[in-house]
């Protein structure tokens, strides 16, 4: 019970802060420049240059804080030793484009980043848009969405029962050889088959994220204007013209945002790769390469180095966000 | 007419049944941890789970009753019982030796070594006979090969739902996720609207930046952050945790509320501008009720992101009773080793009810269509 | 009339011992075999007050045993100590170290990780006199003091690491009456082991059942086996020069091991599932194959934890037993024991925290442990006579008899060795690709650590 009150004392004190902060710094805005009386213009124009930075200041600090800093702390870390005193200039980036696995790991990512944020969008497309039609439309979703809400640890075991390969003579207890089995086919040990075991690792992240791109795209579909649908309707238009030549346009954006955000996931997963191979038989990815040396090996250095080549990856999609975001502005 | 109406249900037709098999495509790997979640672990390691839902046959080893239960029947000793526990199953074949566990037909009488003779009929009724005494502490092994109905249990469950503690820790798992969901997306509403619709320096400068730092890997900031707050005095706390996961959180935020806030038609908001609305008037009016559906989806994936989560709390949350996280707790009903794949397939339906229900409640705001209501309407 | 279900079948049974979580005593003081005086002379001690924070790998089962065994602490000086265990404990404890808010007591599974944390400064050096209590306390006292010292930050030696609960390792899992049905000895020798194998081949049956699966570990039972044959082939002193890298694994002595491995391991004829099935079959379920109708294997080589993973209800020492995995009759190198096993160090220092440590040098904190199950000790102060499990003491005894024992090499390699190329380079190797191109592999990465 005690718990219990200390628990929404908590929730209360930390929720009702940041409301507090949000209204009573404008507020003191307001009062301290008065968008009235004789100085009413210069007022404005000062509090419109202070008020965005009212409003960013306590994400500008808290990402500064989370996230810049440990950045900047590995730009450093990749010129130091494993243990991160020395400095030891370039030959962490030296090891890397020596190391086979770093060119193992980037050529399976970028077949990662190929084939996943495609898959998933795709997917979430397919599914939002059908679910949209039926009775029960929102039953469908909810099973699409389950596997984003199953913990990891969970979604693991789950594919350990589809993947799993018991060797010529045993009973199968993975769906996918035991399907093969009856249909009269050898199994397979599907996660050391190179080069195909990447792809079956890909299809997990790809079950997980489709839920996530379908709760994006649907609410996206849902915000097109009834009339625009009406209109084209009227024009004669059948249901495959309406998606492609209407509702896809109109939310290109939001697919845009789906498919960026999957990408940079993508970039960054690493537990199924972990769980599943650990990296081996050739399916070694960057950020499982990145954790290996950190908490494996204890270098920080190397580690960091192969963090900054994750980060480095990620620029095209900012260069692209930056354009969107300038049109947008014009 | 009577044509479009038929392509209309046959259009109908086609999208059902697309959708059925999407979603069975989706949900069988699901299907198959559920299933799991009921049986016990030699079943789930031996057998697969599509197996349990239906009488399967199986090989298997049963001690027959110890030596202290014979009795002499005239110059024989003999050991007689049946090798279902529950005296429900049928015997199709069984063996008196590993070597040939499947020679005998139920009824016949099987030759052991030392003169010894054994008969299993096909209800599970065995009888082991022998000329002299048995002697020893355990039974003889009966090879049987066995039809046996499904068979579930409720012990997994049972272990995770009424395990020591568990309740504390999901009182705890909400002290993290409530806060930890809802102050990520205050800040982040404020700092996408400024991003959006607010003019200043260096705006275009920190959107590329909110993108960039989507992409930091989680495991470069624990060490620095973890010592930063020992340094500050957080400590080990829950004010850390909130910190921790609204800064992990936000880069996300910003950046699917940003792209959706400044899609929201511009005339709305000019003409509040020139009503004489200040922003923070325009944001609370205006933005925050149009902008529902992202941020109810924004809210289901913070929720799940932080309810799910053991690294971030396991690092910046301690490890004691009144800290532990139902995550955590969870974990530690697993062995050292791993492997208990029934707790494990228990334990993922336990933790899961929650976000669902978190999903059914947020799901009417997504699909309401605020935003073609509104626009018809100013 | 109770019938065991060796497969199939539901079993209720649960991990026993969940009464001891809530501070129960799990054998009432003054009762059985126990060196009971050991535990009453704690109570001279006063620790009322004071938090010591333990912080380790052991979970479920193993995490009830170590809090019996701490009940006993707690319940004589008052002091409170909370253990909590992780599956990724290498990573937490790094992360914990490093950042400045470490629990009192960890415990290590690799000296390796210590070693990388004492070189830090992040361990604190156990008490003056540690190392002279287990040169003289411990079965081959010197080579746990040894185990146990690593340089600190300034390059001196120092003990800090105490080795309290130990694994064998070379131990062959059998079913003994699989065996009398087929007709099989024991054997005594590696010879005899590996006619044995030929034997059961020849007779329509596969003798082994061999799985390096372990999800982000996968791997690791092959390097035992190297290891294992390591020191039934080589000298200790070849094999202590492996580990420590001055004999390269290019050596041809060291491929010579893998290789002596591949000749159990890939031989489609002698594991279970075929050589294709080893690599991807799950350690946990490889045992399983020795009690399947029929069986798919006669022999499980793998250390003394594993009966954990056996069928719900398999008795030790009746359904299952264990052999030596043996040695060589023809070479001269006695009967080596590969073992393991889990370190205490200090990470942050109190006067509780030093009490606990000086608590698992007394007789009473191992033999709580060893009475329950799974716990092997080179204490030689304690009273054998408490182990419950005969196989136990049977274990316990080649331990104590052994003409060589050597550590998990692979624990004591660089992290990056041990836990990283080692493994994968053994998959790679059970996959079909050549010992001499995977010890090069290995070889290379080590030369150019940091």
């Amino acid at each position: 019970m005690e718990q219990l009150l200390y628990a929404s004392a908590t929730i209360i004190v930390g929720v009702f802060g940041c409301v507090a902060y949000f209204y009573g710094s404008n507020l003191l805005l307001d009062v301290a420049l008065p968008p009235r009386g004789e100085k009413a213009g210069r007022n404005i124009n000062l509090s419109n240059m202070i008020r965005p930075w009212l409003f960013l200041g306590p994400a500008v600090a808290l990402l500064g804080l989370y996230l810049v800093y440990p950045v900047i702390r590995s730009i450093d870390l990749s010129f130091r030793d494993a243990s991160g005193d020395a400095w030891v200039g370039l030959d962490n980036y030296r090891w890397m484009l020596s190391d086979a696995k770093f060119y193992e790991s980037l050529i399976n990512n970028f077949w990662w980043l190929i084939v996943v944020p495609a898959a998933s969008t795709f997917f979430g497309l397919i599914a939002a848009t059908l679910t949209d039609r039926i009775k029960w439309g929102n039953l469908a979703k909810s099973l699409i969405f389950m596997p984003m809400a199953i913990s990891f640890v969970g979604a693991s075991v789950i594919w350990k029962f589809v993947y799993d390969y018991r060797g010529t003579g045993g009973d199968e207890i993975g769906i996918i050889n035991a399907i093969l089995v009856g249909l009269g086919g050898q199994p397979q040990a599907w996660i050391t088959l190179e080069p195909w075991n990447s792809f079956f690792l890909m299809i997990i992240l790809i079950w997980i994220q489709t839920g996530f791109a379908m709760v994006i795209l649907s609410a996206a579909l849902r915000g097109i204007p009834e009339e625009t649908i009406e209109a084209s309707i009227l024009d004669g238009a059948n249901p495959w013209q309406i998606f492609w030549k209407i509702k896809v346009p109109q939310i290109w954006g939001t697919i845009a945002v789906v498919w960026t955000t999957i990408t940079i996931l993508v970039l960054k997963v690493f537990d199924i790769v972990l769980a599943m191979t650990n990296g081996q038989w050739g399916s070694q990815v960057l950020a499982n390469l990145m954790f290996d040396w950190m908490f494996r090996a204890g270098d920080f250095g190397r580690a960091s180095t192969v963090a900054l080549v994750i980060m480095v990856l990620v620029t095209p999609i900012m260069v692209w966000n930056i354009r969107n975001a300038r049109r947008e502005m014009v | 007419m009577d044509n479009i109406a038929g392509q209309k249900s046959a259009l109908g037709w086609a999208v059902n049944i697309a959708v059925v098999a999407l979603v069975l495509l989706w949900t069988i790997p699901t299907i198959g941890l559920l299933v799991s979640s009921f049986r016990d672990r030699d079943q789930i390691s031996t057998t697969g789970w599509w197996r349990a839902l239906t009488a399967s046959e199986q090989n298997v080893i049963v001690r027959s009753a110890p030596p202290d239960a014979q009795v002499a029947e005239g110059d024989l000793w003999v050991i007689a019982g049946n090798i279902f526990e529950d005296g429900e199953g049928e015997v199709t074949a069984f063996g008196v030796t590993s070597r040939a566990p499947t020679a005998l037909t139920p009824g016949t009488v099987g030759e052991m070594s030392k003169d010894r003779t054994m008969t299993v009929d096909a209800s599970g009724n065995y009888r082991i006979t022998s000329p002299v005494e048995f002697s020893g502490s355990r039974g003889t092994r009966i090879f049987a090969t066995t039809l046996t109905p499904p068979q579930f249990t409720l012990a997994n469950y049972d272990r995770v739902l009424f395990s020591e503690g568990i309740f504390r820790s999901f009182i705890n798992t909400f002290t993290v996720t409530i806060p930890a969901t809802v102050i990520p997306i205050l800040i982040a509403a404020f700092a996408a609207y400024a991003l959006a619709w607010m003019e200043f320096p260096g705006r275009a400068l920190l959107i590329a930046a909110v993108v960039g730092l989507l992409v930091v890997p989680l495991q470069m900031a624990l060490i620095p952050l973890l010592k930063l707050h020992n340094q500050i005095g957080i400590g080990k706390d829950y004010l850390g945790i909130w910190l921790a996961h609204t800064g992990f959180g936000l880069p996300l935020a910003i950046y699917l509320l940003r792209n959706y806030i400044a899609g929201l038609p511009r005339e709305i908001i000019e003409s509040a501008r020139v009503d004489g609305a200040t922003d923070f008037e325009i944001f609370r009016r205006i933005i925050l009720p149009l902008s529902f559906p992202a941020l109810a989806s924004f809210a289901i994936f913070q929720f799940l992101w932080v309810w799910n989560d053991l690294l971030v709390a396991t690092v910046f949350l301690g490890n004691n009773e009144e800290q532990l996280v139902m995550t955590g707790r969870l974990r530690e009903l697993l062995g050292s080793r791993g492997g208990d794949w029934e707790i494990l397939a228990a334990s993922a339906f336990v933790s899961i009810a929650v976000p669902l229900v978190v999903f059914f409640t947020m799901q009417r705001y997504l699909v309401r269509g605020l935003l073609a209501g509104s626009v018809k309407g100013g | 009339m109770k019938n065991t279900y060796l497969a199939g079948a539901a079993a209720l049974a649960l991990a026993a011992g969940t009464a001891y979580a809530d501070g129960h005593l799990a054998f009432a003081p003054g009762s059985g075999d126990f060196s009971w005086d050991s535990y009453e002379a704690l109570k001279s001690m006063d620790l009322s007050g004071e938090t010591v924070s333990v912080f380790g790998p052991w979970l479920g089962p193993d995490k009830e045993l170590v809090e019996s065994v701490i009940a006993y602490f707690e319940e004589a000086t008052g002091a409170n100590v909370e253990y909590s265990g992780s599956d990724s404990f290498e990573q937490q404890i790094r992360i914990d170290t490093e950042a400045g808010s470490p629990p009192n007591v960890a415990v290590f599974p690799q000296p390796g990780l210590a070693a990388d944390l004492a070189a830090k400064g992040l361990l604190v050096p156990l008490a003056d006199g540690t190392a002279d209590w287990v040169r003289e306390n411990y079965a081959a006292g010197q080579s746990w003091v040894d185990l146990g010292t690593y340089a600190d930050e300034n390059g001196a030696d120092q003990l800090y690491g105490f080795f309290y609960k130990v694994d064998v390792k070379s131990l062959v899992w059998y079913s003994p009456e699989n065996f009398e049905d087929a007709g099989y000895d024991v054997p005594e020798t590696m010879e005899d082991l590996k006619a044995l194998t030929d034997q059961i081949v020849a007779d329509g049956e596969t003798p082994w059942c061999i799985g390096l699966g372990s999800g982000g570990a996968t791997g690791w039972p092959a390097t035992d086996w190297v290891e294992d044959l390591m020191l039934r082939t080589q000298s200790p002193a070849d094999y202590d020069a492996w580990v420590a890298n001055d004999l390269k694994f290019t050596d041809p002595k060291v491929v010579g091991a893998i290789e002596e491995f591949g000749a159990f391991a890939r031989n489609d004829a002698y594991v279970a599932g075929g050589a294709g099935a080893v690599a991807s079959t799950d350690f946990r379920d490889a045992p399983k194959g020795l009690f399947a109708s029929p069986p798919q294997c006669y022999m499980h080589r793998q250390a003394s934890f594993i009966p954990a993973f056996f069928p719900e209800g398999t008795v030790v020492g009746e359904d299952a037993d264990f052999f030596y995995f043996p040695a060589y009759a023809g070479k001269d190198l006695g009967k080596p024991v590969l073992g393991a096993g889990t370190l205490f160090a200090i990470t942050k220092d109190s006067k509780g925290t030093r009490a606990f440590m000086e608590y698992l040098q007394s007789e009473i904190a191992h033999e709580i442990w060893m009475a329950q199950k799974g716990f092997l000790t080179p204490h030689n102060g304690v009273n054998t006579g408490v182990f419950t499990d005969p196989t136990v003491a049977k274990m316990n005894d080649i331990l104590l008899n052994a003409d060589t024992f050597r550590f998990d090499g692979s624990d004591l390699m660089p992290g990056a060795i041990g836990a990283g190329v080692f493994w994968t380079g053994m998959v790679d190797y059970a996959g079909g690709k050549d010992a001499a191109a995977v010890a090069a592999d290995i070889q290379s990465t080590w030369d150019n650590l940091n």
